[in-house]
């Protein structure tokens, strides 16, 4: 689907801050995280069709939505991140309840559903997830028995338990997997049907103000036509089909908490004077703390960028790079979370100052919608196939790309961003002729590496363009340090763990060390420090205090 | 009745930076806003429209990005959008303004009350409303808080010293509106935005607007910016908190640590 207008995206960006600046102030959220209470009221008017209807977004307009885009919706998740992620993940719930339905309805249900969805502001939920079935749905457990009457199959009765739900204590109706005769299948399951009940709110470390519950299913009988498609045995394809933006959604939730908890830092470090002077303005402190932290979650913002133009240019799919846009910023997003409590302090421990309740809640993004394990071993496969297939080739040529537009543009990191690819097709290489894929500890570090070094390479590359994004709020000079910043540590780290790797897998490394041309990336690392200064400069400039 | 609002985009001033050393106003990455007069006086026509059924066309002059505030009304419940962009406008002091303003509002057709925020943020002048009315020789109320209409009567009420003032008004008249509190500025739900886009929105420039070059711009203009600068940095403040007692025991040994009692 394609995006909108950047004045209709703004607009309800600018809607969803004033009602959240009117309606959720941080003492509520504090109060609820507290109380580990669901706020249905905020829920219900955030999906009031006159006051926000936030949830239209992922509603096609003939059935009374709005038609958001991949990117508009990355920019609601960042926003709604920035809010709470409790809430958001209540928000996401729905969004990801409503897409097998998007992905595999009929006409007629998306017609009925999508529908009362959009004019009900019904909250949703999706149920997939069992005791013994998270990332690894064929251990799925919960069954659907046909019902025959007259010959004809006119429902299913429905047995199972479900867990961690989110929304699940609180929706109105759930979209269920279950295992039919003909394979995985999602259901449409509504509140109250006789044999369906929910259990008890979970209390969780954190995104308190999400309700997360398990469901009980005990032959509960739904309608023929509340099969998804009208078809068994495409639940997993409905599943995995959406799993390219709904990675993003969750990326953008790392992102925007994230970025959240190092604004508030670098806010707090320019009012803070220790030692004669703000900390702001201590390298031991700020190229610690806040610049290589801000630094990872721009190159996660362009990533997401970068994913969700392509998901809305049409590009289908996109299973690998939902995965690296999502296992960056929620693995980065988790350490500046943690990074900014050390940023403020003694204040940042203390439930007073937001960083604490973020920290706990961000968490969640690195376990949700396939953990980082999970997400290494994807992201490792994916390109491994590449690898392959090309010979070798796959990141050499993305190389050769990086550094004629670093021949165009010299200061966005594109060479140090090649040098890192590079590195990583050179690893690559030596894992595959000496076997080393065997250890599926090697596979899911080159996960890690690829999302690190391909980020890298896209934030050089957006980081050149001659245009930026509305998204970007640094000047050029800024955001082109913040680039090289990010290639330079991903080269550096992308050799020096490659080269551990190998070295720790193999009875012998040879001459790897100039296979990744470790002299180059080295020697590449010159400057850094005075960029780290830049961009600790662009950040006060930025972000300044209240 | 017709309804024309008169709106402006500026940048968000709680944002916005002066550099000390040149003098001038850092914009870069600060957001733009409706001029918050304006948004009041948005809402002061749209609850007429509410009440009384009338049309409201908002009118802009702004460079191209200046749409988003004409969407930003017609979500709100606007029914038609105008933005007068032209490069001959820029520069235009609020004389000349006001001149392309009142040019533009003829060609939107018969308007009974033109409404207008008191001031915009930005430049603090409080004349391009009152301008309009002159270029289109009408009556101006300026200053109000609450605008009714009964029949034919614009009924104004506004804000004087000590007091309130009650005017009547035929149309068509100018009306200029404070931040009172009979009106709130609203935000539009996801549902208006998208619709606001399905609404007449026109951009108009000069020749569209019969606007003659030499009353716009630099050149339509008799009165020139020469210099923007900081205020001096005032000396140190530091609030304190507490009742009557404590605060005069504070200020007392305040002055005395700094030898304002002469001890």
């Amino acid at each position: 689907m394609a995006s909108m207008d950047v004045i209709s995206r703004n607009l309800m960006l600018d809607s969803l801050k004033e009602y959240a600046k009117r309606r959720i102030p941080y003492d509520l959220i504090r109060e609820l995280d507290e109380k580990n209470e669901f706020p249905a009221q905020i829920l219900k008017e955030m999906y009031d069709r006159d006051t926000l209807g936030v949830h239209l977004l992922m509603i096609p307009e003939e059935y009374g939505g709005v038609s958001g885009g991949t990117y508009d919706i990355y920019r609601v998740c960042e926003q709604l991140a920035r809010i709470d992620l409790g809430i958001a993940t209540g928000v996401f719930a729905t969004f990801l309840g409503t897409d097998p339905l998007n992905v595999g309805g009929t006409e007629e249900q998306k017609e009925k559903w999508l529908k009362r969805i959009a004019s009900e502001n019904l909250l949703v939920a999706y149920a997939a997830t069992e005791p013994d079935a998270g990332s690894d749905l064929v251990n799925l457990r919960t069954r659907a028995e046909h019902v025959v009457k007259n010959g004809k199959i006119a429902g299913y009765r429905i047995t199972g338990n479900k867990q961690w739900i989110s929304n699940g204590g609180v929706a109105d109706m759930h979209t269920v997997l279950a295992m039919a005769p003909g394979g995985p299948s999602w259901f449409i399951v509504e509140k109250g049907m006789e044999g369906f009940s929910p259990n008890k709110h979970e209390d969780k470390h954190g995104i308190r103000l999400s309700n997360t519950a398990g469901l009980s299913l005990d032959n509960v009988y739904v309608p023929a036509e509340n099969l998804i498609g009208m078809e068994e045995g495409k639940g997993l394809l409905q599943a995995q089909a959406v799993f390219g933006y709904t990675r993003v959604m969750v990326a953008a939730f790392g992102l925007g908490a994230g970025e959240e908890a190092l604004e508030q830092a670098i806010r707090y470090s320019q009012q803070r004077i220790q030692g004669g002077g703000p900390l702001s303005d201590k390298q031991g402190y700020t190229h610690k703390l806040l610049v290589p932290n801000y630094v990872r979650m721009e190159g996660a913002r362009s990533y997401i960028e970068f994913t969700s133009l392509r998901l809305d240019s049409g590009e289908h799919g996109l299973q690998t790079e939902g995965a690296i846009a999502k296992y960056g910023a929620s693995e980065w997003g988790n350490k500046a979370a943690d990074d900014a409590i050390q940023a403020l302090g003694g204040y940042g421990y203390t439930k007073d100052f937001p960083v604490e309740k973020i920290k706990r809640d961000i968490k969640i993004t690195c376990i949700y919608e396939g953990t980082s394990e999970v997400l290494e071993m994807t992201i490792y496969r994916g390109r491994w196939q590449e690898h392959l297939k090309s010979r070798g080739r796959y990141y050499m040529d993305q190389a050769d790309r990086l550094d004629e537009l670093h021949a165009k543009v010299p200061g966005a990191g594109a060479h140090a961003a090649a040098l890192g690819l590079r590195a990583l097709g050179a690893i690559m290489e030596e894992c595959r002729v000496q076997k080393l894929t065997r250890h599926q500890h090697v596979t899911f570090k080159l996960g890690k590496m690829i999302a690190a070094a391909e980020t890298a390479a896209i934030f050089s590359t957006a980081a050149a363009a001659e245009k930026y994004t509305e998204t970007v709020r640094f000047d050029r000079e800024g955001w082109q340090a913040m680039a090289r910043v990010f290639a330079r540590e991903a080269a550096l780290s992308t050799c020096v763990e490659g080269l551990a790797l190998v070295l720790g897998a193999a009875d012998q490394a040879g001459n790897l060390a100039d296979a990744v041309n470790l002299e180059a990336v080295q020697a590449e690392q010159k400057g850094m420090i005075a960029d780290m200064d830049l961009v600790a400069a662009k950040l006060k400039q930025t972000f300044k205090a209240k | 009745m017709n309804i024309a609002v008169l709106i402006k985009q500026v940048p968000d001033s709680t944002e916005v930076k002066i550099n000390p050393e040149t003098g001038t106003l850092i914009r870069a990455g600060v957001p733009s806003i409706l001029n918050p007069y304006d948004h009041f006086a948005l809402e002061a026509a749209l609850a007429l429209k509410k009440k009384h059924g009338f049309k409201v066309t908002v009118v802009s002059m702004g460079p191209p990005q200046a749409k988003a505030v004409v969407q930003l009304a017609l979500a709100l419940g606007a029914d038609e959008g105008v933005l007068l962009s032209d490069m001959a406008f820029a520069g235009s002091d609020t004389w000349a303004t006001s001149y392309a303003l009142a040019k533009g509002i003829k060609k939107v057709g018969k308007v009974d009350i033109i409404f207008a925020g008191m001031q915009a943020i930005d430049g603090d002048t409080a004349q391009t409303g009152p301008g309009v009315a002159q270029q289109l020789g009408i009556p101006q109320v300026t200053f109000c808080e609450h605008v009714d209409v009964d029949g034919r009567r614009v009924l104004a009420r506004k804000q004087i010293d000590g007091g309130h003032e009650l005017l009547e008004a035929r149309p068509p008249v100018l009306v200029t509106m404070i931040m009172g509190k009979d009106y709130a500025p609203q935000h539009p739900s996801f549902l208006a935005v998208n619709g606001s886009l399905k609404k007449p929105f026109h951009v108009w420039n000069a020749e569209d607007i019969g606007a003659e070059a030499q009353y716009l711009g630099l050149k339509g203009s008799p009165t020139q910016v020469s210099k923007i600068y900081p205020p001096p940095q005032r000396g140190k403040a530091a609030m304190f908190s507490g009742s009557g007692q404590e605060g005069v025991a504070k200020i007392l040994e305040i002055m005395k640590s700094e030898h304002f009692t002469g001890e």
